[in-house]
């Protein structure tokens, strides 16, 4: 049952015209163009563009695929009423979940091995084997905190239309405010009083970081942290709170 | 045998009380009609015998088994002999109608053919369409297609015929009286069709301000004096 599931989820997933240009198109046509751009150019802790971009832009496709195939499908689904005729059938719940999750990982997956084969062929990004994989199962962890996020967030939609528009709009703010653009210390102050706000923009200096072997435990990164775990712990309860009042 | 027995229901949202003690029996093979004007509580006592709302007191029991008392598993298992059309009838707008049939099918782990399922509801045409592309009757006549996948006990329909042409109603009754004759399963619906009522159920369930004001056969309703059970409908609903 999970495969059949999982199956038609992903091909779910391709014939949205609208998920696809969110999350696959949009973010490496942007790390490319960016790249065009400012490809010279050194950033903090003497990186390099592809050293910056190549996990900032892994992020925002995880961030997109989280958010708007995973969040924004299950507002679609309750309010279109799809969800209370799967409801009644005898699949259980843990399978729709899982094969939710798997999705995104699959398709998340499918976003960081592009954006690195790219930044590996039009920016000569080296490939460190020990580094790839603490990368990637950071990239994990931040993508399970990101999936309660959004399931927390879009559970207090009741139309689908508020959504598209949420969806849209915090788009472009995680863009602007996330790091994905430019550094955000060269930002102004409201912008940058914004990013302390933004867990996206936590997990990206936390991404890159770790991508370069640069992690370390300090008070930023503790700070960082313990802002996602704080938005991790809030949006489960906002979701067992949900979740009791539509009983 | 009977199917669905239900005992002094209650459920509130809030303050307001959307049913207020309602007594109701389904035995196999029957087909019974909940009508009411709108916001009576039709569609909270159907989504409660479709197990996806709880109730506040009383009793439902379905197939012997008292629903407020059983673990998710147990509902889950129950859901097999159940399924619905929906009001309004929605799917994965992107699957197309055989994705849909075969994912449902595996939902039901029915050992039902989906080429005979399409063969029976002639939907070869449309077989490689989206569901979101099909027009109102074919949503309909898919929809059920796929509630008939699962071969139910039970068939709660909300609604059905609403905005359909007398075509596709037609059709749609077909399978609907075919599946009753053929399988003895029970179907309950809730319509504003009065002719639809008196034509096809075999019970009447008059649900007025969360109370059911009457639930009788159809045929004793119309020996009281009624000359349809429209003309009955309008003497006891009032705007």
């Amino acid at each position: 049952m999970l495969a059949t599931q999982l199956k038609y989820d992903l091909l779910m997933f391709t014939r949205e015209i609208f998920y696809m240009v969110f999350t696959i198109i949009i973010p490496p046509v942007t790390y490319l163009f960016m790249g065009q751009l400012f490809g010279d150019a050194m950033y903090a802790g003497n990186l390099s563009y592809a050293e910056t971009y190549t996990p900032s832009f892994i992020l925002l496709i995880t961030f997109g695929v989280v958010f708007f195939a995973f969040g924004f499908d299950q507002v679609m689904n309750r309010t279109t009423g799809v969800e209370k005729r799967i409801n009644l059938t005898p699949v259980s719940k843990r399978t729709l979940l899982v094969s939710n999750i798997i999705r995104s990982i699959i398709i998340t997956s499918f976003g960081y091995f592009l954006i690195f084969f790219i930044g590996m062929i039009a920016y000569d990004l080296s490939f460190q084997p020990a580094n790839f994989i603490i990368a990637f199962m950071t990239f994990m962890l931040f993508n399970a905190a990101l999936l309660i996020i959004s399931s927390a967030i879009y559970s207090l939609f009741t139309s689908m239309n508020g959504a598209l528009v949420f969806s849209i709009v915090i788009f472009q703010v995680v863009m602007f405010t996330g790091g994905f653009t430019m550094p955000i210390d060269m930002m102004p102050k409201f912008v940058q009083v914004i990013a302390d706000f933004n867990p996206v923009y936590h997990m990206n200096q936390l991404f890159i970081a770790v991508w370069n072997g640069q992690f370390q435990v300090d008070n930023s990164s503790l700070l960082s942290s313990g802002f996602i775990i704080g938005c991790v712990v809030a949006s489960l309860g906002v979701l067992r709170l949900v979740n009791k009042v539509r009983k | 045998m009977e199917i669905v027995r239900v005992n002094n229901l209650k459920k509130a949202y809030g303050d307001n009380k959307v049913l207020r003690g309602i007594d109701f029996k389904a035995n196999a093979g029957e087909v019974i009609g909940v009508i009411g004007k709108n916001g009576a509580g039709k569609s909270t006592f159907l989504e409660i015998l479709m197990t996806l709302k709880p109730y506040d007191s009383g009793n439902v029991l379905l197939f012997g088994k008292e629903l407020n008392g059983l673990s998710t598993n147990q509902l889950e298992h129950i859901r097999k002999d159940i399924s619905a059309v929906l009001q309004p009838t929605q799917f994965y707008k992107t699957l197309k109608v055989v994705e849909l049939l075969k994912l449902f099918k595996a939902y039901y782990k029915s050992p039902v053919d989906i080429e005979q399922i399409i063969t029976d509801f002639k939907l070869q045409p449309h077989r490689k369409k989206y569901f979101d592309k099909l027009s109102g009757g074919w949503k309909q006549i898919v929809s059920l297609a796929i509630a008939f996948l699962s071969e139910p006990k039970m068939l709660i329909l909300d609604e059905p015929t609403t905005g359909l042409d007398p075509h596709m109603r037609n059709m749609l009754w077909l399978y609907i009286t075919d599946y009753n004759k053929r399988t003895g399963g029970t179907v309950i619906l809730t319509t504003h069709n009065m002719d639809e009522v008196e034509l096809y159920c075999d019970k009447v369930m008059l649900l007025n301000d969360g109370i059911n004001e009457m639930f009788d056969t159809t045929e004793w309703i119309l020996s009281t004096g009624y000359k349809s059970i429209n003309d009955f409908y309008l003497s006891k609903v009032s705007i």
